[in-house]
């Protein structure tokens, strides 16, 4: 089981719509994915395999150096963009 | 549920803006006159859209403009403001943003079930007939308590 974050930089907005989202299409092709949720401020000691956060947020985290695969989606309603983000994460 | 967290007078429809901060600022006067935010929590949203880029675009037309509750959400609300004419945010995606659901909430669990009913509005086509179409404020507040 893979455990996932779900972040924004307010965590109370975008990123519990995502992680919403992301939980339904997490259900519907049963990822082995766990999703927890929280504001960026929750990365550093986040201890699991893979952040989940908008596009742009994205970006910024990869130029950190992270040990987590980060996943950027573009757009939060769109089941297709996020399963085929996730399958590529598990297949990789 | 969502339909609480939206009053009728937090909504503007065909609002006339020159730009993205005029966009976002015009969407949180609601909300403010309304005593939900403070006046430095737009200030917040403009500064971090500035500096951050636009990541509170999250779907096609779509902007959720919104801070961290600290910098001055006093109260759980969501305003509705749909533009005249769309704008652009800089976020290539998604661009140019018509719809901006301003929102201010103190935490992030009270407010589970009304932003998963927003997730399920913002995947729903005709909820955007109807912003396009809406002529006044009702005809988008009833909708939102039909579909709960």
């Amino acid at each position: 089981m893979h455990k996932a974050l779900v972040a924004c930089r307010a965590g109370v907005g975008s990123s519990l719509m995502l992680k919403i989202k992301t939980e339904q299409v997490i259900k519907e092709n049963g990822f082995p994915i766990q999703v927890e949720h929280a504001s960026l401020d929750a990365v550093p000691g986040f201890d699991g395999d893979l952040l989940i956060t908008l596009a742009d947020v994205a970006k910024e985290l990869e130029s950190q150096g992270l040990k987590q695969t980060i996943i950027g989606i573009n757009n939060i309603v769109d089941k297709n963009e996020i399963q085929s983000k996730l399958a590529g994460f598990l297949n990789s | 549920m969502l339909s609480e967290m939206i009053k009728e007078e937090f909504i503007q429809l065909n609002l006339e803006v020159a730009d993205w901060e005029e966009a976002i600022r015009r969407s949180a006067e609601p909300l403010l006159y309304g005593g939900k935010i403070t006046a430095e929590y737009i200030e917040k949203i403009i500064e971090t859209s500035q500096t951050l880029g636009p990541y509170i675009v999250v779907t096609k037309h779509v902007a959720l403009p919104h801070a961290p509750a600290q910098f001055g959400a006093l109260d759980l609300a969501m305003g509705i403001t749909t533009l005249k004419t769309p704008v652009k945010s800089g976020n290539k995606a998604n661009d140019p943003v018509k719809y901006l659901f301003c929102m201010s909430a103190k935490d992030s669990e009270t407010h589970l079930e009304s932003m998963a009913e927003l997730v399920n509005l913002l995947s729903d086509h005709y909820f955007y007939q109807i912003l396009d179409t809406a002529q006044s404020p009702m005809d988008i507040l009833e909708y939102i308590i039909e579909k709960e």
